[in-house]
């Protein structure tokens, strides 16, 4: 089943199109969304959740369109981005405890579970907390809601190997609750550790959005490393 | 709409538009322009709104499950607690000037605007300006706020400065009412001052929710 689908998403900017980007997740597949610094990764994470006005196209979630179903569809939702501190001064209990009130499913057990596993200390404030704890405290934040869609913008930059590994098998189990899992990076090796689908985007434009097996067949030459394969197609679409 | 308005108490209010609440009790204070008080409770507001920028609450708000207009509504809602209680505060002091001290010749002697209904209609009104001027006008750009907040400074001064003055212009005394004298119309004015403040602030409401479902953050 397609939990959120994408049609002909366009987004005009002096100097950049966002151009008729379509795409769907799945229930229980992780997405990695890889494109190059500038492609249109995060403005079509922005334009899925409303941060932002596509100049036409549709979104869908669960069925339902985004518009004038927002509420709704983002209480299924968790999202995450980077290394953004919402509240530097605040203590991340403090967040917590006006976030867990616009989600009936807020799971306290979870966020409990996630704070040890992130080793984070819920007395800090963002600010006391580096890149990559922030990053950490965002999924803290994207996963305590039992979200039925997680969508993830850059959720692996600025975390130590260790951590990223722990985060890329978290998602494997996650998923496995039927929970469909979009993350946007330019680590190759993120993909090819956890990603089940790839959503591959230059300059604005969809390259592919097909399984990682089908990737492999269509665009991955023999001998060829997916990190190799993404870097001779990106050239190619530079010299086009 | 509970929850956005504890979050905007909890998480993106600055200390200060608590505070200055207090400049309410300036409606005691004789010879000084007393509506100057709300012009002080309106710098409390923008500075919750100053707070709220720097700390990124609104894209943190934006991708809560609420519409993306229920959170410039949450942001006019929050002000109004604060305005109301303000004119809450000075309603007290009203009628205490009114009553208990409506024979205070410090008051009897006072140069400048009376602390009575005109006055507190007048308040209403600059609160209602202050919503549709500075934060409406905020959410135009949901960045930009020196020049709402100017330009609610300039004409907060001009009513200000007429409303202080105008007794002083034949046939306008009545406005400087000591006491109950001339109830009716002063209970007018303060009835056209809730009047003004509600369309204001509704216009307000209306315009800001529209702007900031456009804006793309």
């Amino acid at each position: 089943m397609d939990i959120v689908s994408i049609r002909n998403l366009t987004k005009k900017y002096p100097g950049f199109t966002l151009d008729a980007v379509s795409f769907s997740l799945k229930a229980g597949r992780i997405t990695g969304f890889i494109g190059r610094n500038g492609a249109g990764k995060t403005t079509t994470i922005k334009s899925m959740l409303n941060l932002i006005h596509p100049d036409c196209g549709e979104i869908d979630y669960f069925g339902l369109p985004l518009a004038g179903n927002e509420a709704h569809i983002k209480k299924r939702i968790g999202y995450s981005t980077g290394t953004i501190s919402w509240y530097p001064r605040k203590r991340i209990r403090d967040i917590k405890d006006v976030m867990k009130r616009f989600y009936d499913t807020w799971d306290d057990a979870k966020y409990e579970s996630y704070l040890r596993m992130f080793a984070l200390d819920e007395n800090k404030t963002p600010r006391e907390l580096s890149d990559g704890m922030k990053v950490k405290c965002n999924l803290l934040f994207a996963l305590s809601h039992n979200a039925e869609a997680l969508i993830l913008d850059e959720p692996t930059s600025g975390l130590d190997p260790f951590s990223r590994d722990e985060l890329l098998e978290l998602f494997g189990q996650i998923k496995q609750a039927g929970v469909a899992i979009f993350f946007s990076t330019h680590i190759i090796s993120d993909i090819e550790k956890c990603a089940d689908d790839i959503v591959y985007i230059s300059k604005g434009r969809i390259v592919a959005a097909i399984s990682r097996e089908e990737f492999a067949q269509r665009y991955q030459g023999q001998d060829e490393t997916l990190e190799e394969a993404f870097l001779r197609l990106e050239r190619r679409t530079l010299n086009a | 709409m509970r929850n956005l308005l504890f979050k905007e108490m909890k998480l993106s209010a600055s200390v200060l538009s608590y505070i200055f609440i207090a400049f309410g009790l300036m409606f005691f204070l004789p010879g000084y322009p007393i509506l100057c008080g709300v012009f002080f409770s309106c710098l409390g507001i923008f500075q919750s709104f100053q707070n709220a920028r720097e700390a990124n609450d609104l894209v943190f708000s934006a991708l809560l499950p609420v519409s993306k207009q229920d959170v410039a509504k949450g942001k006019v809602y929050f002000s109004c607690t604060i305005e109301l209680s303000a004119l809450l505060l000075m309603a007290i002091v009203m009628i205490v000037r009114m009553t208990a001290l409506a024979d205070s010749p410090v008051y009897l002697q006072n140069a400048l605007m009376n602390a009575n209904p005109f006055a507190l209609g007048m308040a209403f009104l600059l609160f209602g300006l202050f919503n549709l001027i500075f934060i409406a006008g905020f959410f135009k750009t949901s960045y930009k706020f020196a020049k709402p907040f100017v330009t609610f400074i300039i004409v907060a001064f001009a009513i200000i400065g007429i409303a202080e003055a105008a007794h002083y212009i034949p046939g306008f005394e009545a406005l400087n009412a000591f006491g109950f004298a001339n109830f009716p119309l002063q209970l007018g004015l303060l009835a056209a001052g809730l009047v003004c403040y509600i369309v204001l602030t509704w216009l307000a409401l209306r315009n800001a929710a529209a702007s900031f479902e456009k804006t793309d953050l």
